[in-house]
């Protein structure tokens, strides 16, 4: 499908080598219009919002940094690690300025299970709803997300209203 | 038969021909515009063609404005006062300037074409900034993360620099990219030395030009950077000096003490270098070189997580609770940070918590 | 109003409503499809729409008739109009950059992108079929291009309220977008009788 020549510029921007080594989009061979719409969807399914799921990134992320680079215990039940390397990464969409590459390490004790994401994460999924094409190193599937980082969502009605 | 294919032929080869010829006229003067001249701080005079983006001219001209985002519009980072001959701000701008900055007319150089005369102001220590050719004369490991990259400038043949300062470094088009990217390291060398310099570049999982200089740069290759940028570097006095820096935050901290080396300095300090454990230590021997060197300086690396086998016997625990340990009051002290922002804050509560005023301690930002 | 000067307005509002180029004869839509998700970008590819539609109807009307007829080339229309259209969009490109900048990041950008929109071409070729006059065509040309501007800004309104609306997972993106188009075309039937054409 065709896109604006706004949407084109900021999917130039995602591909390999050019912001990063392996770019924001993976293997998916998708329009970049397609992929936002895609995870929109999910994320309504879930019952939450982008913002709500880039707070709580950011929130676990601020918590972490008290670890300065290492595992610290955030409440509930959360091992979070926060380390950063020098420079800045400008957003592919370009309206963010340099965001610092700042990693952060969740590990959820109950759940068993760990997620990783940068600071850049947390700008594209709250601004712009992007968790990265399918295949990226980087690729967050909102419900994942959702599950291990426990955000707050509404139970989504499946059915029709008999 | 024929005479109708002629014509056809004929009448559509004339019929593109000519709007081709349009396209050519037009291209030669609508779209052309002239040559036009730029006035910088009101004396230089500079004569280019017009129609680029007013940040393509000035690198050309050997003028570098800082910008990260190799022109896209993306960091915000290349503005410019314009006083004359700049037009509407663009909506490509407008993301990046405040209000401030659209009443002073600072505008994004990258995205403002140059159509006709202009007056410019830039900051006179842009005007030291330079693009260097160099070669690789070494390339060695340092820890399992950073490697030491020594370059021999080519040309132009010397650089003048601050010790603490850093340059832009040009990572070329290579397999995995299509142009090239630009990237900021610290120099960690003497600067006495102005025909060498050196950089500490520790490999990023996703970084283009990391990724290059760990896998692809090899001793005796070309390299291209710029520079020297930034304002972070030894203030003249006598204070007592606190350093802190962990990882290749090293870079700056230890071109200074080398400058200070130099110069025969008494001045006390002490630099808290952190890490994780004994794998992420490097020049211990350098920073014990340096102790010689200068009576009043003391080397102190604390390790948050040692191994047990590291059998490590220096300071143990979080940098922020080591100096908090080793300072005893914040009178005359001024203090040098270099890592990343939670660090640099923590520490900074740390120091102000002791009594060193906010304003003497320097911090490198762009950690 | 005698038939000469009644025919170009009732050709234009014909045009808009019951012969919409997009919503009756289905050109246009690829752009259509995708740039209907923002309300603004939508606005700066209507006007741009508009601007080029009238202009290359009267071109082509021009070469058409003063060129291909006399010299027996009518079935070389379709190469032609494309070319003709081509450069028009360049040129116009090139001005609209020199003189405003600020317009030719709001509009010029939507330029190569509507080069290609069989839209174009269809009211240059419908144009030769109807027999229209210079003046018809300019109203046609006018009127098509306000039609398809309307028919995207109805498209923009309604998806930014699907956004909150909740689609059955089969039907997302392109799905219910053509079904939307499909149920604004049966209403624009609705407009049908309304004026003496088509």
């Amino acid at each position: 499908m065709k896109q604006t020549p706004q949407m084109k510029k900021i999917q130039e921007n995602m591909r390999p080598g050019v912001l990063t080594l392996r770019g924001f989009l993976g293997a998916d061979t998708r329009d970049l219009v397609e992929i936002l719409e895609g995870d929109a969807a999910e994320v309504r399914r879930i019952g939450t919002t982008h913002r709500a799921i880039a707070d709580r990134m950011r929130y676990l992320r601020d918590q972490g940094m008290r670890g300065l680079g290492e595992f610290i215990d955030v409440e509930p039940h959360f091992e979070v690690r926060v380390d950063s390397v020098r420079g800045g990464i400008p957003s592919p969409f370009g309206d963010a300025g340099l965001i610092r590459k700042t990693n952060t390490t969740v590990r959820n004790k109950v759940l068993g299970r760990e997620i990783f994401y940068t600071d850049v994460n947390i700008h594209l999924i709250g601004d712009h709803g992007f968790y990265e094409g399918r295949g990226s190193l980087f690729r967050m599937e909102p419900h994942e997300l959702a599950e291990i980082l426990e955000v707050e969502t509404e139970q989504q009605q499946t059915e029709l209203p008999g | 038969m024929v005479s109708a294919l002629l014509i056809s032929v004929g009448a559509v080869s004339g019929i593109s021909a000519f709007l081709a010829l349009l396209m050519v006229i037009a291209d030669a003067t609508i779209a052309n515009y002239g040559d036009v001249k730029i006035t910088i701080n009101g004396d230089k005079e500079l004569d280019v063609k017009g129609g680029k983006p007013l940040l393509g001219i000035l690198m050309e001209e050997g003028i570098f404005i800082p910008s990260a985002c190799g022109g896209r519009g993306s960091c915000g980072l290349c503005k410019v006062r314009v006083t004359e001959g700049a037009g509407q701000f663009l909506p490509t701008e407008l993301p990046w300037l405040t209000e401030e900055d659209k009443a002073a007319n600072i505008r994004l150089s990258c995205q403002l074409k140059v159509k006709n005369d202009m007056f410019i102001e830039i900051p006179e220590e842009l005007f030291n900034v330079r693009q260097f050719r160099s070669r690789v004369s070494s390339l060695r490991d340092l820890t399992h993360d950073i490697k030491e990259l020594r370059l021999e400038l080519i040309d132009p043949a010397e650089i003048e620099m601050l010790p603490g300062q850093f340059v832009q470094l040009q990572t070329p088009e290579y397999e995995l990219t299509d142009e090239p990217v630009y990237r900021a390291y610290s120099v960690s060398s003497d600067t006495k030395d102005r025909r060498r310099i050196e950089l500490e570049i520790r490999l990023v999982p996703n970084g283009i030009c990391t990724t290059y200089v760990h896998n692809y740069l090899k001793e005796g290759d070309e390299i291209i950077f710029n520079g020297p940028y930034g304002d972070f570097h030894l203030r003249e006095t006598e204070r007592e000096i606190i350093f802190i820096a962990g990882g290749s935050g090293m870079a700056p901290i230890k071109s200074i003490l080398l400058n200070m080396a130099d110069e025969g300095s008494t001045r006390r300090a002490r630099y808290f270098f952190g890490a994780r454990s004994t794998r992420d230590l490097f020049l211990v021997d350098k920073m014990r070189e340096l102790e010689e060197k200068l009576p009043n300086f003391t080397f102190i690396p604390a390790l948050s997580n040692p191994e047990p086998d590291d059998n490590w016997k220096g300071a143990t625990g979080l940098i922020t609770d080591v100096v908090a340990d080793h300072l005893e009051s914040g009178d005359n002290v001024e203090a040098y940070l270099c890592g990343s922002p939670g660090m640099i804050d923590a520490c900074i509560k740390v120091l102000t918590d002791k009594g060193v005023p906010e304003e003497l301690i320097y911090y490198d930002k762009f950690g | 109003m005698s038939p000469e000067t009644a025919y170009p307005v009732a050709i234009f509002f014909a045009a808009i409503f019951t012969n919409n180029i997009l919503l009756s004869n289905y050109l246009g839509m690829c752009s259509f499809l995708s740039v209907s998700r923002e309300i603004k970008t939508s606005i700066g590819l209507g006007v741009a729409v508009i601007f080029v539609m009238a202009s290359t109807s009267m071109l082509n009307w021009v070469v058409y008739y003063k060129i291909l007829i006399p010299l027996e080339l009518e079935y070389l229309r379709f190469i032609i109009f494309i070319i003709v259209i081509a450069a028009f969009v360049q040129l116009v490109e090139m001005i609209i950059e020199r003189v405003s900048e600020v317009l030719y990041t709001a509009l010029g950008i939507f330029l190569p992108l509507i080069t290609v929109n069989c839209a174009i071409l269809g009211v240059s070729l419908f144009m030769v079929i109807r027999e229209y006059s210079f003046i018809e065509s300019f109203t046609f040309g006018l009127g098509s291009g306000i039609g398809w501007f309307l028919a995207i800004m109805a498209m923009a309104g309604i998806r930014q309220k699907l956004k909150r609306a909740r689609i059955p997972r089969g039907l997302e993106g392109a799905g219910i977008s053509l079904i939307i188009t499909g149920m604004m075309a049966l209403a624009f039937m609705g407009f049908s009788g309304m004026l003496p054409i088509g």
